[in-house]
């Protein structure tokens, strides 16, 4: 079959996200929801998730940026962050959201900014393999298709 | 139960991920959705004539959370099984006295919600 090859990709991308901790259990429990209710359920969770995360990334450079940080209303986008990565199984970026929340807590803007710089790369490290996940997975579906 | 016998469902949540993720989850069941932003918009659905058999709660939510949701219902004599599912641990207690039948922590793990739908007689 002309999609083994992308198949194979996908299995050693997946395999790898995990082994490395970008992804934990709760992307299995979509990947499960996902065989049940048919495809594209993940490409739009993912895409959801990756605009998300690019918005609140956005927000809170721009509260850091601030004269005075509002460090009440970073906790409260690091809060919805590690939400909706904790959603996905996105576990390196729930586990720096974590770290962030504590810095926030004791008002310390210098260790805010390098969380979020943390963030910033886990996110980005996510997203080219999310990417290159959603591709591999329409390859595979216009190969299977046909 | 609600009139018909399919079962209608209030998923109450701010993101908009985690409402998607619980929908897809509902709909395998064959239950019927409605959703809403926050406590508030929640309120206002039953207010507006319009009745579940279950509410999944978030806490965190802007206009008003989840607990106050909760209570505002109760205090409707609204008798629908109300499940809190939030990532704030400590909040079990205060979901538990508003009058939340069950209680589930963020991420969402399916095989728990399931067997709380079973125990509510909403699966077989």
């Amino acid at each position: 079959m002309a999609s083994a090859p992308f198949k194979a990709q996908l299995t050693d991308l997946l395999n790898s996200m995990f082994a490395m901790d970008f992804l934990d259990e709760q992307f299995k429990e979509l990947q499960m929801l996902e065989e049940a209710s048919g495809p594209g359920f993940l490409t739009e969770v993912v895409t959801l998730f990756c605009g998300d995360a690019e918005r609140i990334i956005s927000q809170l450079d721009a509260l850091l940026n601030e004269p005075a940080v509002d460090f009440g209303k970073v906790d409260a986008n690091v809060h919805q962050l590690k939400g909706s990565s904790s959603s996905v199984g996105a576990k390196r970026v729930a586990l720096v959201c974590i770290k962030f929340r504590n810095v926030c807590q004791e008002n310390d803007k210098e260790g805010c900014i390098a969380a979020l710089h943390e963030i910033r790369h886990e996110f980005d490290e996510l997203r080219k393999k999310f990417q290159t996940m959603l591709q591999l997975e329409q390859q595979i579906q216009d190969l299977d298709s046909k | 139960m609600a009139s018909s016998q399919v079962v209608k469902v209030l998923v109450v949540d701010d993101d908009v991920l985690t409402r998607r993720i619980y929908r897809t989850l509902l709909l395998r069941f064959g239950f019927e959705i409605t959703e809403a932003e926050d406590g508030k918009s929640a309120v206002n659905k039953f207010i507006d004539g319009n009745e579940y058999d279950l509410v999944l709660m978030d806490k965190d939510m802007p206009r008003m959370d989840g607990v106050e949701a909760t209570r505002a219902l109760r205090g409707m004599g609204i008798s629908a099984k109300v499940v809190a599912i939030t990532g704030d641990e400590n909040s079990r207690g205060a979901f538990l006295d508003a009058g939340a039948d069950e209680f589930l922590l963020k991420p969402l793990n399916i095989t728990a919600l399931t067997d709380i739908l079973k125990a509510f007689n909403f699966l077989n």
